[in-house]
């Protein structure tokens, strides 16, 4: 389990002082992919960095499986990091050595003898599916394979974490469906803790347990991604989810009811109920439903007029679905 | 053709002078890297964003390493004379000439030394890190080879320049090509024997630049497929303003 406790970073700046994070409360239960979406400049990667003390914070507590990381002597904390890999949005290999050679680096720094490291090498390339490819050098191959390469380098000495710093951000759409079914993968098959930093939706919900958004240095959510996602609270976490939904809210005559998919729902079709069934005359101003891990979710904006909001209502809670009157 | 140069065409003169030069290049080239190399590890880790900064240490350094190639060879070489005497017992000679090649070198080499190793992706650094590499094992395993290539680039320009230097020595009384062409040809006006020599020097350099881009390119395991970055890569580190 990681623990962020208080946590403070801020940078000397010529205008005094930069505050990257401020006060982030934050705990990663083990098992879990936890995703860290924002905008860019939030502070999402120097929190990240928190974590493996890359980055020292200015303040407040990083405790790793009950453990103090922010005290542990420099031989700790090298020791520390063998148990926590990390996956970048570059890659980050070592451009002069083979593929295998790249994996085998934390394995040397490890002092793992020749033969055992021999062995995990090719377990792990076939792991992440570039058995062919050992030989090769980075700059032959795709950014795919890269980060495939990157992944079972941080993998190499059997962490028990591994920290993903927009590990797709680089990667065209399709490769990165298959990166983040790769992580998916490694977090059920292997037992692995996944803390995922990231500035796209889709990341977050193609394969997180939990997310906490952050906005301008502070944590401005976070929860399980189905409770998130189907009530954001903050105006951040809005805007990241659901985007065009604010826009759909200004103006407009009647009452205006968010309805939420979570999953839960019978696949009855509830505006043709409203309207046949009730004879509500409902407006559709915003409709987006995704399928998550097998279940749809979504939001959907409806207007209904003054005088039927009620009836509305009351037909909605009948049929369970979750809606709130948005102003 | 002049009198001295069937003389020293005769007496094997010239492959002396050859030899002679080939041998204070790579001598003081070698010892230079010996001193420069560490040098030039040094001001990149201690740097104010590096491993291990040391303020103070990378500021001293780097004045040094500055005083030392902004002195002009010619006076540094007088200025050495009592450094040699007391040092190697002598301020003339091949062995002289190398000292004073390697202390006017060394700086020039870390400078170069440290330009490379910061063309190192500073997100490698970063993974090697995160992977719980101390600075030793950075520098080692991470630093050096990523730099290999340019690392090579740079002690090609460097060697070339040590070479160029190396032309002085007749001041010393020392030997090689420059020697001839400077204490030798030129009182008795022997023009023959001073194009030879510039002949020489020309190929020689050509010689170490073609070979050192050869193994330059041979190191890197960036291009192996990729062409048209190795023509870049030639154009680029082949600056002859560099010197």
């Amino acid at each position: 389990m990681i623990e962020l406790l208080d946590l403070s970073k801020s940078y000397p700046s010529p205008d005094g002082e930069t505050v990257a994070l401020e006060h982030i409360d934050l705990t990663v239960p083990d098992g879990a992919i936890f995703g860290v979406i924002g905008l860019s400049g939030a502070g999402k990667s120097t929190l990240v960095r928190c974590i493996n003390m890359l980055e020292r914070p200015t303040g407040g507590k990083v405790v790793i499986d009950g453990e103090d990381v922010t005290a542990l002597s420099k031989k700790q904390l090298l020791k520390l990091r063998r148990n926590i890999g990390m996956v970048f949005q570059n890659f980050n290999l070592l451009e002069q050595r083979t593929v295998e050679a790249n994996v085998r680096f934390p394995l040397e720094l490890d002092k793992t003898p020749k033969e055992q490291a021999e062995a995990r090498v090719t377990e792990l390339l076939d792991l992440v599916g570039l058995s062919d490819k050992a030989k090769a050098y980075p700059s032959q191959l795709s950014g795919g394979q890269k980060q495939r390469v990157a992944i079972a380098r941080a993998l190499a000495t059997r962490p028990k974490y591994v920290l993903c710093d927009e590990a797709t951000s680089a990667l065209d759409p399709t490769t990165t469906d298959a990166i983040l079914q790769l992580i998916k993968d490694i977090n059920r098959r292997l037992g692995v803790t996944v803390v995922v930093i990231t500035h796209e939706m889709r990341v977050v919900e193609s394969i997180c347990t939990h997310v906490a958004v952050i906005d301008n240095s502070r944590i401005a959510e976070v929860g399980l991604v189905s409770e998130v996602f189907s009530f954001p609270q903050s105006d951040i976490a809005k805007q990241l989810i659901i985007p065009n939904l604010i826009r759909s809210l200004d103006g407009g005559e009647g009452v205006k009811l968010r309805l939420v998919f979570n999953g839960e729902q019978s696949d009855e079709p509830i505006i043709s109920a409203l309207a046949m069934e009730c004879r509500i005359p409902v407006n559709i101003l915003y409709a987006d439903t995704k399928n998550i891990d097998g279940r749809a979710f979504g939001h959907m904006v409806l207007t209904v007029p003054d005088d039927k909001a009620a009836q509305a209502k009351q037909f909605l809670d009948k049929k369970h679905v979750s809606y709130r009157e948005e102003v | 053709m002049s009198t001295l140069f069937t003389q020293l065409w005769s007496s094997g003169g010239f492959w002396l002078g050859i030899a002679e030069t080939l041998y204070m290049t790579a001598a003081s080239a070698v010892l230079a890297y010996v001193i420069g190399l560490p040098l030039g590890v040094v001001l990149v880790v201690t740097d104010r964003d590096g491993l291990a900064p040391v303020t103070w240490l990378n500021k001293t350094l780097g004045i040094l390493v500055n005083i030392f190639r902004s002195i002009p060879f010619i006076i540094l070489m007088v200025a050495l004379i009592p450094v040699s005497r007391a040092l190697i017992g002598t301020s003339i000679g091949n062995g002289a000439m190398i000292l004073m090649l390697v202390v006017a070198s060394a700086p020039y080499v870390a400078r170069m030394v440290e330009s490379s190793l910061k063309e190192v992706d500073k997100g490698v650094i970063e993974a090697a890190r995160s992977m719980g590499a101390n600075t030793f094992e950075i520098i080692w395993k991470v630093y050096l080879p990523e730099a290999r290539p340019s690392l090579v680039v740079g002690a090609v320009i460097s060697t070339v320049t040590i070479l160029g230097y190396s032309a002085m020595s007749g001041t010393i009384a020392g030997g090689g090509l420059g020697a001839i062409a400077v204490t030798k040809a030129r009182p008795s006006n022997a023009q023959d024997v001073i194009w030879l020599c510039v002949a020489l020097m020309v190929v020689i350099v050509q010689v170490i630049q073609e070979l050192g881009m050869f193994v330059a390119r041979k190191v890197d395991k960036r291009l192996r497929l990729n062409k048209k970055s190795k023509r870049l890569h030639e154009n680029s580190d082949t600056d002859p303003t560099a010197v």
